[in-house]
């Protein structure tokens, strides 16, 4: 279904050294499917992180647990790196880099972390980028068919839904599905409009505005716009009957968020955190937890494994549909 | 005698080219460092106004200009687009030595070319809009320079070349 060495290979190695993109090319094929970051820091060792460990690289693609032994990166590796991935254009992505992040065609999230400039103590930009983290983007189809069943009723509306899980839980990769199998309609759901606010270009790793997934064939995208404003630009001029975004956090979001709910458009997002109860104590997001915005909460977790629904609560009337604990061994999800 | 008028004639032909030649060096030049100007004022509104990544922004900055600046701006971009590895200035380089022969522009001129690569797209915009207004105005003295020396030498050496011809051919009679 999805081929993530060969993902990489086009997607990733053009902006890596040459030396570091010989030394991944000879690494096992059965270990690059199930990688989910790639981590370089400045003088210390190139980590490859699975969901479960972590390896360094040795000579001839080895993979050791020592990371001593490991292709230590040299400050050149990482600055040619973040250089490459900008595409010389460190001006294009000002915005991004302030916020610690910049996305690769298809979809691969480039987190960054170096020295803070400030300008009357707001981040101006991050200067001497010392460390980076590839995120493999992964695009797994039917991945959200399972929970569909609990997120539309049988007048075919959509619940509004929020996803609650700490990172590296796959939140993204089943907002994808979702967006793609609402736009589509499954089974007997003949679809709806959707519209998705991609303020990281992750969901639908735009490129030129235009979406390089297949997110399927109902769907509008504004890519690159803070969810305060693309959510409400949506509204007015696309009339979606759904609206997806990822990750919520800020006041601008929450009140965007509270607006679209109340116009009648069904929201789905996601917000990091391990439970409700976490999220509850997060300031701006607790409001719409309290204020019950939501018609459903899914609940994900990596363990047994990235992108495992733990738990389906219906808000309206605090009932658990589907939870791990009593439903043991099954996986929605993945 | 029909030889020596020959060979008087070639020497003429020849002397006149030579002078020509170097003074259409001296005539392009002003106007190769004006279209990478414009280029370059240009190239500031792709960055600032479409923010568009640097290799789109040198390829539609050159749209307009004279052919051998914009083979030198789309040399430039497309092996920034081809290769990512590839620093501004090694790009640049690259390009220079490619179009050398076309472009009228003198070592000073080149290593300007070069400095003005030295830190594209590594700033943020307002950082890039000084450093590219900096360029500039070192482009705009060397223009300046170019004018004055175009003005001085053209016809000089228009008239040098025919002239020595004719004193060569003088001589030899």
């Amino acid at each position: 279904m999805i081929n993530i060495p060969e993902k990489i290979e086009r997607d990733i190695y053009p902006y890596l050294p040459l030396t570091m993109t010989h030394l991944l090319q000879q690494v096992d094929g059965a270990v690059m499917r199930n990688i989910i970051e790639i981590r370089l820091r400045a003088n210390r060792p190139l980590q490859l992180v699975m969901p479960d460990c972590k390896f360094a690289v040795q000579e001839h693609g080895k993979l050791s647990s020592d990371f001593q032994k490991g292709y230590i990166c040299s400050e050149a590796d990482v600055t040619h790196t973040i250089q490459a991935m900008s595409k010389n254009s460190f001006y294009a992505l000002e915005q991004e880099l302030r916020m610690g992040y910049i996305t690769l065609d298809g979809g691969h999230r480039v987190g960054i972390a170096g020295q803070a400039i400030l300008n009357d103590g707001k981040l101006k930009a991050i200067k001497n980028i010392s460390s980076m983290n590839i995120r493999i983007s992964r695009e797994v189809k039917n991945c959200a068919e399972p929970i569909l069943p609990y997120l539309i009723d049988q007048n075919d509306r959509v619940f509004s839904t929020l996803i609650v899980a700490p990172p590296r839980c796959g939140k993204t990769t089943l907002l994808r599905d979702i967006v793609r199998s609402l736009g589509n309609g499954k089974m007997n759901f003949s679809g709806v409009q959707v519209g998705v606010v991609d303020e990281r270009s992750e969901i639908t790793a735009c490129k030129n505005g235009i979406p390089t997934l297949d997110i399927g064939d109902c769907v509008d995208v504004l890519d690159g716009c803070p969810k305060s404003t693309g959510i409400l630009m949506l509204i007015r001029s696309m009339a979606p009957d759904v609206i997806v975004t990822d990750e919520l956090g800020r006041k601008e979001d929450v009140i965007a968020l509270s607006e679209a709910l109340h116009a009648g458009v069904s929201v789905i997002t996601s917000v990091h955190g391990n439970c409700i109860e976490d999220v509850r104590n997060r300031p701006y997001v607790k409001q719409l937890i309290e204020e019950k915005y939501f018609d459903r909460y899914l609940v994900l977790t990596d363990q047994p494994q990235i992108g495992t629904v733990r738990e389906i609560i219906s808000v309206k009337d605090e009932t658990v549909l589907f939870s791990r604990k009593n439903d043991k061994g099954a996986s929605l999800c993945y | 005698m029909l030889l020596k008028f020959v060979g008087s004639i070639f020497v003429i032909f020849a002397g006149s080219y030579l002078g020509f030649s170097i003074a259409k060096r001296y005539i392009k030049r002003p106007n190769n460092l004006r279209q990478v100007l414009s280029c370059i004022v240009s190239l500031k509104s792709y960055m600032n106004y479409t923010v568009m990544p640097l290799s789109d922004s040198l390829m539609n900055c050159a749209m307009g200009a004279n052919q051998e600046v914009t083979n030198f701006f789309i040399t430039t971009a497309d092996l920034l687009k081809n290769n990512y590895l590839l620093m501004p200035q090694e790009a640049i380089q690259k390009s220079l030595i490619l179009h050398k022969n076309k472009l009228s522009l003198t070592k000073e001129d080149c290593e300007v070319l070069l400095l003005f690569g030295c830190h594209l797209g590594e700033m943020d915009r307002e950082e890039q809009q000084k450093y590219l207004t900096m360029i500039q105005k070192r482009l705009e003295i060397l223009e300046g320079e170019a004018t004055a020396l175009r003005d001085k030498n053209s016809k000089m050496y228009r008239y040098l070349g025919v002239c020595g011809s004719l004193m060569v051919v003088l001589l030899l009679f």
